[in-house]
Parts: structure tokens; sequence; C-alpha cells
């Protein structure tokens, strides 16, 4: 646990870094929000194998959730499939692999190419439905903001996979309650969250989206592949998490740091896993 | 054993497609058939292959989004429905999900033009235009309804993205009897050879634009007739052979909006090749919505009817 505490710790240092030394916007909000979630899949959950991309017996996983593409690049170079430096030396430049925006043309070393919200669960869906018809026992995994679930087209895969019947589909939803420029709830009436999707028929579960515990507890008791109820993991979290003025601050959707807010970052990113240690 | 039908002779392009599809799932276990409600057509594939027969209700953009998530795994999948609804509700899905990572889903449906009397919600008359737009698309629109099998056949083959638009696909008019036309995606049919003009058409309209071609004829016009059903990649040759043979005379003919489809893409085609035309008519639905009424009353009324393709032909001849 205490490893995966640390690996989450350094793919946020290592986002705040990237923030701190491109130009241009990071969404560092949502990307500190999902953390925790991304370092367990890749660091936990998700089967997957950096040597060897394309393994047909490997978990699929769909970043639905398209601007956090940095937080998945940044825990795929930590497992493994990529080279953080590579990220950083090249992130948004002309002819990189690495954008604001997951693309698999450019990287196929992700499943999809994503941003456009509300497309990952559909994509997602197709993905299940294809294992389950060649009879294969991997997962397909996908991450969602709340703000997305929004999109009409979330809800039709919703029902989709209920009707299939794909018990090795798995939706977590980084549930930070913030959309772009406001509060979520104050804006769209997501609550009750977690029965809109019982009342679809899933398997929901919810957890504490930053207690690597509860999460690593989440994935274990995942049911089999060959079930037949999809799962939703809800993971309450907090935006811009563990750096103290970017958290529940709308200012810090997206942007980049300076020289000296990068430090000011670090030394707080520092102080709240001190605080959090205690 | 083939069915064999000759011109002039009325088949269901729907049945085309529910007995070519089950053919092809008999060799191709990776083919699967989606539809969003609308899988009538689809009977025969259902039946045979339920387990790759995807229904998922009224839900255009999960069926456009489920059916990419299946070819990312290496599937076919194709997506049956009505085209004013995949086309404009789903676009997005359909520029994102599969023309952007360039995967081999086909699009194939019914209600192109102003055919089916639904009223404007259920007519798609921007389709092509739409579709033309998107980067990896191969855009056909298809009359005859034997061609509809030989498309899709073809399409199995192919790595990126088709759309195949038909009319109602009830009661479609044969207009090439198998084996007659060298028929490939990408390249124009010359459906009956002529001199004088060139009268390029799509889908429903080219039986319409043989009808016209053949009164004329009474008249000593000598038309050729194009059957363009593939509008992207469009048939350049076949064009500036046509601005050749038939003295830079054009007329085009679709049941589409008359800017933006076919009449568009030859025009592109004429400005890039620097193409000295001496006639250029295009026929096809004005910027309205159209109402009610038959296929044949609303080209009337909406100027490019039979009628009004005769004229054009003589306007073009006459210039």
């Amino acid at each position: 646990m205490a490893e995966l505490e640390d690996l989450a710790f350094e793919l946020r240092s290592k986002l705040l870094e990237l923030c701190g030394t491109y130009e241009g916007a990071v969404h560092i909000g949502g990307d500190l929000s999902a953390a925790d979630i991304l370092t367990v899949l890749f660091s936990y959950g998700l089967r997957v194998d950096p040597t060897d991309i394309a393994a047909p017996d490997r978990d699929r996983f769909v970043l639905s959730k398209g601007h956090a593409a940095v937080c998945m690049y940044i825990a795929m170079a930590i497992r493994g499939f990529f080279e953080y430096d590579d990220i950083v030396a090249t992130y948004g430049q002309l002819d990189s692999a690495y954008g604001m925006h997951p693309c698999k043309v450019q990287l196929p070393g992700v499943e999809c190419s994503t941003g456009s919200l509300g497309h990952g669960l559909p994509l997602a869906v197709g993905m299940a439905l294809g294992a389950r018809h060649r009879g294969e026992t991997h997962r397909v995994v996908t991450l969602l903001g709340d703000g997305e679930t929004g999109e009409g087209s979330v809800w039709e895969a919703v029902m989709a996979a209920r009707s299939n019947r794909l018990g090795n589909l798995v939706a977590f939803v980084d549930r930070n309650k913030q959309l772009m420029t406001s509060f979520a709830e104050e804006r769209v009436m997501f609550e009750p969250y977690p029965d809109k999707w019982r009342a679809f028929g899933w398997n929901v579960v919810e957890v504490d989206g930053h207690d690597m515990g509860a999460l690593v507890a989440a994935v274990d008791a995942l049911p089999d592949p060959g079930s037949e109820v999809p799962t939703v993991v809800i993971c309450d979290t907090v935006k811009g998490k563990g750096v103290d003025f970017m958290e529940h601050n709308l200012a810090w959707h997206a942007g980049s740091l300076g020289a000296a807010d990068l430090e000011r970052a670090l030394a707080a990113l520092g102080a709240s896993r001190t605080k959090e240690s205690v | 054993m083939p069915v064999t039908f000759t011109f002039g002779e009325f088949l269901g392009a729907r049945s085309v497609i529910g007995s070519t599809l089950a053919e092809l799932g008999e060799d191709r276990e990776n083919l699967f058939v989606l539809t969003p409600d609308i899988g009538a057509t689809l009977v025969e594939f259902r039946d045979r292959f339920p387990d790759r027969f995807i229904d998922v209700g009224l839900a255009e953009q999960a069926c456009v989004g489920i059916a990419a998530g299946l070819a990312y795994d290496g599937n076919i999948p194709v997506v049956s429905g009505m085209l004013p609804f995949l086309s404009m509700r789903a676009l997005e899905q359909i520029r994102t999900d599969i023309c952007y990572p360039n995967l081999p889903v086909k699009i194939i449906g019914t209600h192109g033009g102003l055919v089916g009397n639904g009223g404007s919600t259920h007519y798609a008359v921007e389709d092509l235009a739409l579709m033309s737009a998107l980067t990896n698309m191969t855009v056909t629109s298809i009359g005859d309804p034997l061609m509809v099998g030989e498309i899709i056949r073809q399409s199995m083959s192919m790595t990126g993205p088709l759309y195949i638009r038909l009319a109602v696909g009830k009661k479609d008019m044969v207009l090439y009897e198998p084996g007659q036309h060298d028929i490939r995606i990408g390249k124009g049919i010359i459906a009956r050879e002529g001199t004088d003009l060139t009268l390029f058409t799509h889908g429903t309209t080219v039986a319409q634009a043989l009808a016209a071609a053949e009164q004329v004829a009474e008249a000593g016009i000598s038309v050729r007739v194009v059957d363009m059903f593939t509008l992207k990649p469009i048939d350049e040759e076949l064009i500036l052979d046509s601005a050749e043979r038939t003295d830079g005379r054009f007329v085009v003919l679709e049941d589409h909006l008359a800017y933006g489809g076919l009449a568009s893409r030859i025009a592109d085609v004429i400005a890039d090749r620097r193409l000295h035309l001496t006639a250029f008519e295009r026929l096809g639905i004005p910027q309205v919505y159209a109402g009610f009424g038959e296929d044949e009353q609303l080209r009337d009324k909406h100027g490019y009817g039979l009628s009004a393709t005769v004229s054009a032909i003589r306007r073009a001849h006459a210039a």
C-alpha cells in the first residue's frame, strides 16, 4: 500500500513538473483528482504488459475523460510503457506522441483515441462485447469524469452494458464534483449519483478516491469478468488534490505553473503528504 | 443459388443487405451487425448469428461508439439504421470514434433524400455533405439494389470507414444486370453512353436520369449518364474524360441538397483541374424543409423531377 502511495506521490510530482515546464494548458485539476485511481489501475489493477502492448489477453483501458491524458501518460510511464523524460521533453510539440488528449494513431500504447466527452463508455462496451464473443476473460476498464456523465451517450451505453450483461466491464468515475466553470451541483443536479447507476442495474461500489487501501480493496472485490452485471466504482475525489491552492479551486481546471509557482506547488504537495501520513 | 433480376424490375435493397450480411457472416466470425432499433432489414443475420447482432434500442450515439469499440479489437462492425439520425445525431461519434482512428466500420442506411414521406425530420438531405467532409470516410450512394450486395462484399477488405446511402430500400429499380458493369468503390459507372453531354447522378435518381436520357434521345440529344455512386473519393478521371468526350457539358442530378453533395464535389474537381466547361447545371434540393408528399411529387415540386431534368439537359445542350 505504501508503495502505491509513493507511486501516486511520484505521479503528482511529475504532473506538477510538467505543468511547470510546459507553457500551455495542462488539465492539472482533473489530473490530480484522478492520480490515485490511475496509479491503482496501471500499477496494480490492470493486467497489462508494457513489453507486449498488444497481448490479446491484456485488460483494455479507455480514458473517457481524455483531458486527463497527461496523468495517464505518466501513470503508464511509471508502469514502464514510456519514458517520462520523453513526455516532458516533447509534450504538446509538433510531431509529439503526447498531447492534450490521447491519440492511438500517434501513441499505440494507448487503447483508444479520446477527448470528446461521453465517448469512452460506448467504446468500452464495444470492446467488452468483442471480448465476450471470443470467450476472452480480460476486463475492459474505463475512467469517466463525473461531469461528462451529463452527456446522454453515457447513459445510452450504461443501458447497453447492462442489457448485454457485460460483467467484464468496469467504469471508474472520478467524482470530483467540479465542472470546468462551476461546482457541479450548482449547475447540474447529479445527486443522488450512485442511485442513478443503481437504477440502471449496475453493481455500484463507492470509495474514497484518494484512499489507496479503499481503491485496492475495490479492485480486489471486482466481480468475475464472466459475471453478468457491469460494475461502476464511484470514487469520491477532490479536483486539484494534493496542492492546497488548487483544491476546490475553479481557476485550476487547466493552467500552467511558472518556476516560482512550481516550487510552491511542490512544497504544498510535500506538505499535504506529511500531513496525511501523520 | 443467386436469383437474377433484369433492368426495370424491382427488388428491395433491404433484403439484399440482410441476405448479404448473413452470407458474409458465415465465413467471418468477426462480422458484427449493430442497429439502433431499425433491425427489420437484418432478420436473416440476427437469426443466424444472434450473438453478433446488437440492437441497442434508440441510441444512435452509443451504437456508433460500440461499433468503434468492436473495431478497435479487430472486428468488422456494420451499423444499419436510418441515415438522418445516424449521420447527424451520431455525427461526432462517426467523426471522432471511427474516422479519427480510421476504423473499418460500415454505416449503411435508408432514407437518403426526399423519400419515405416522413417529413423533414426523416429525410437525410445533408448527409453526403457531412460525410464527405470527414477525413478517412469513403462515401457511397447506391440506387441499384443488387449493387448493395456487391459493395458490402467489397467493403469487407476495406481498412477504413464506409458510408452507404440508400433510398427507402423497399422497392428499388434494378439498373444493371449482374456482370454488365465493372462495379468498384471509387469508380463511377457509365450507365449509358452518350456524346453531347454528361448527366452525373447517384442513388435513387439514376433511374430518373436514364429516363430523361431516353426522352431526349428521341430529339437527337445523346446523353452520357454517369452513376457516380462513390462521392468520395471521387472518380476524377471519369469527370475529365466526360468533359472531353461530351463537349464540356455537364448536368448534375441528385436527391440531396443542390450545394454540398455530388454537384459540389464535381465543381471542386472542375476548379482544381481548371476545366473549362460549356455548361454546368445542377439539380437537387433547394434550401427548404420539404414537407410531405411522394418522392416524385417532391422532386417535381422542388425542381429536380423528370421534366426539370429534361429541361436542364436541353439548356445544357443549347449552351
